[in-house]
């Protein structure tokens, strides 16, 4: 069955959630040659993304966390496919990426997910959960090999099974909760390790020093 | 015993992502409340998203690191920044499309992080994102159910707002259904809690 992912992620063809669908795509590939087709929701019509998920029949919908649910693009995308109730992809499943590691924060919105799918009268294929994803661009490859080799799984097991693969999806679920360890260690920890990201980004950029400003208050 | 005495006046926002306001029984229900909040002497803002300039979220974390606390767009999102910010309390509203709040609304509420900090803590024992501000305004859900709606969908939409009080360092202060709730059963409920 053709596979059609929609990558929800504003940010594009530099999206975190890109470099996940191709190490995905990577792995689909070893066991399925046909052409995976890509639509990016920041750069594609509403008439266009209704005729892609019209035609498409299995479909898989990447997105990053936006408080707490799918960014304004990605639901503006389920309204669009909702409102003209397209009888589209027979199967849909989501990944759903944050910046916070605990997959607690996509939790909520999986059971939405989920809700939608099954309101719009298709077949639920999941929804893969990864957190911990913020930063993955800048990672050196030892800090990023296992995850991108748990989505090359993810992906050929799919191309085989059309389905993820439960012991994976578990997995790279975890942590579902912060271990006492972590909490520990962001308690006790100096705040410049603690803040090393946003410090080296709020230094690059000539910020550092406005960090706390509170530009919105009368 | 008047309005003013019997309620703590206050600065409410209300944030209307109605997609289609004009004449719709939603919209309706807002100017009723809004009108009703007015005669209790509070002073509210109501922004008609449909009807402002306001872009999407592009993720580009200019808003934490390029110029902290300010979006990297120049529209009319400053306007609702700064009127969250300062409220006592404010409100989303919108019809649920799709089993979820409008797009229009979730539009707006992706920006909201210019009001919160970079910086991690935890809470609650989850890693959260620090105030930028040293006080947050409690909220309110005002919804409008579909045909299809059932319980279980009231209960996802609630979570997820609840999850982003959390995050907000705020609290869902009430749920509301335009189709269930007078408008002044809401107004009562902004006060007594």
């Amino acid at each position: 069955m053709p596979l059609t992912i929609f990558n929800g992620s504003q940010r594009g063809k530099k999206s975190n959630s890109k470099l996940l669908i191709d190490q995905f795509v990577t792995g689909y590939k070893t066991i399925n040659n046909e052409p995976v087709s890509i639509h990016y929701l920041a750069s594609t019509s509403v008439v266009d993304q209704q005729k892609s998920f019209a035609d498409a029949e299995c479909c898989l919908i990447v997105f990053p966390l936006y408080t707490d649910a799918m960014p304004a693009i990605v639901k503006a995308f389920m309204e669009a496919v909702f409102e003209a109730n397209i009888k589209g992809p027979k199967k849909v499943g989501f990944i759903v990426q944050s910046g916070f590691r605990e997959s607690i924060h996509s939790s909520f919105v999986e059971r939405y997910l989920k809700k939608f799918t099954i309101r719009l009268g298709y077949e639920y294929l999941g929804t893969v959960i990864k957190g911990g994803i913020e930063g993955i661009q800048i990672m050196p490859p030892s800090m990023t090999k296992k995850l991108f080799e748990n989505f090359r799984e993810l992906g050929s097991h799919f191309a085989q099974t059309g389905s993820f693969k439960p012991e994976l999806v578990v997995q790279m679920a975890q942590p579902y909760k912060l271990s006492l360890a972590s909490r520990w260690f962001m308690q006790l920890a100096p705040s410049f390790l603690k803040n090393f990201y946003w410090n080296s980004n709020l230094k690059k950029h000539k910020a550092y020093s406005k960090r706390f400003d509170k530009p919105f208050i009368n | 015993m008047t309005f003013t005495t019997y309620f703590n006046t206050m600065k409410i926002t209300i944030l209307n992502g109605d997609s289609s306001p004009d004449d719709s029984d939603f919209t309706k229900y807002i100017s009723q409340l809004k009108k009703l909040y007015i005669d209790q002497g509070n002073e509210v803002e109501m922004f008609t998203l449909s009807a402002m300039n306001l872009k999407y979220c592009i993720g580009c974390w200019t808003c934490w690191w390029k110029t902290p606390g300010r979006c990297v767009h120049k529209d009319d999102g400053e306007l609702i920044f700064r009127s969250v910010i300062n409220a006592d309390f404010f409100i989303f509203a919108s019809p649920l499309v799709a089993g979820f709040t409008t797009a229009l609304l979730k539009k707006i509420t992706d920006r909201l992080i210019v009001l919160l900090h970079p910086y991690i803590l935890i809470k609650e024992g989850e890693f959260h994102h620090h105030k930028r501000y040293d006080t947050y305004p409690e909220f309110g859900l005002l919804i409008s159910r579909e045909t299809s709606t059932d319980n279980e969908d009231i209960q996802i939409v609630e979570d997820i707002y609840k999850r982003l009080a959390i995050n907000f360092h705020s609290r869902l202060r009430f749920l509301t259904i335009t189709n269930e709730h007078l408008p002044e059963e809401t107004a009562y409920a902004t006060h007594h809690f």
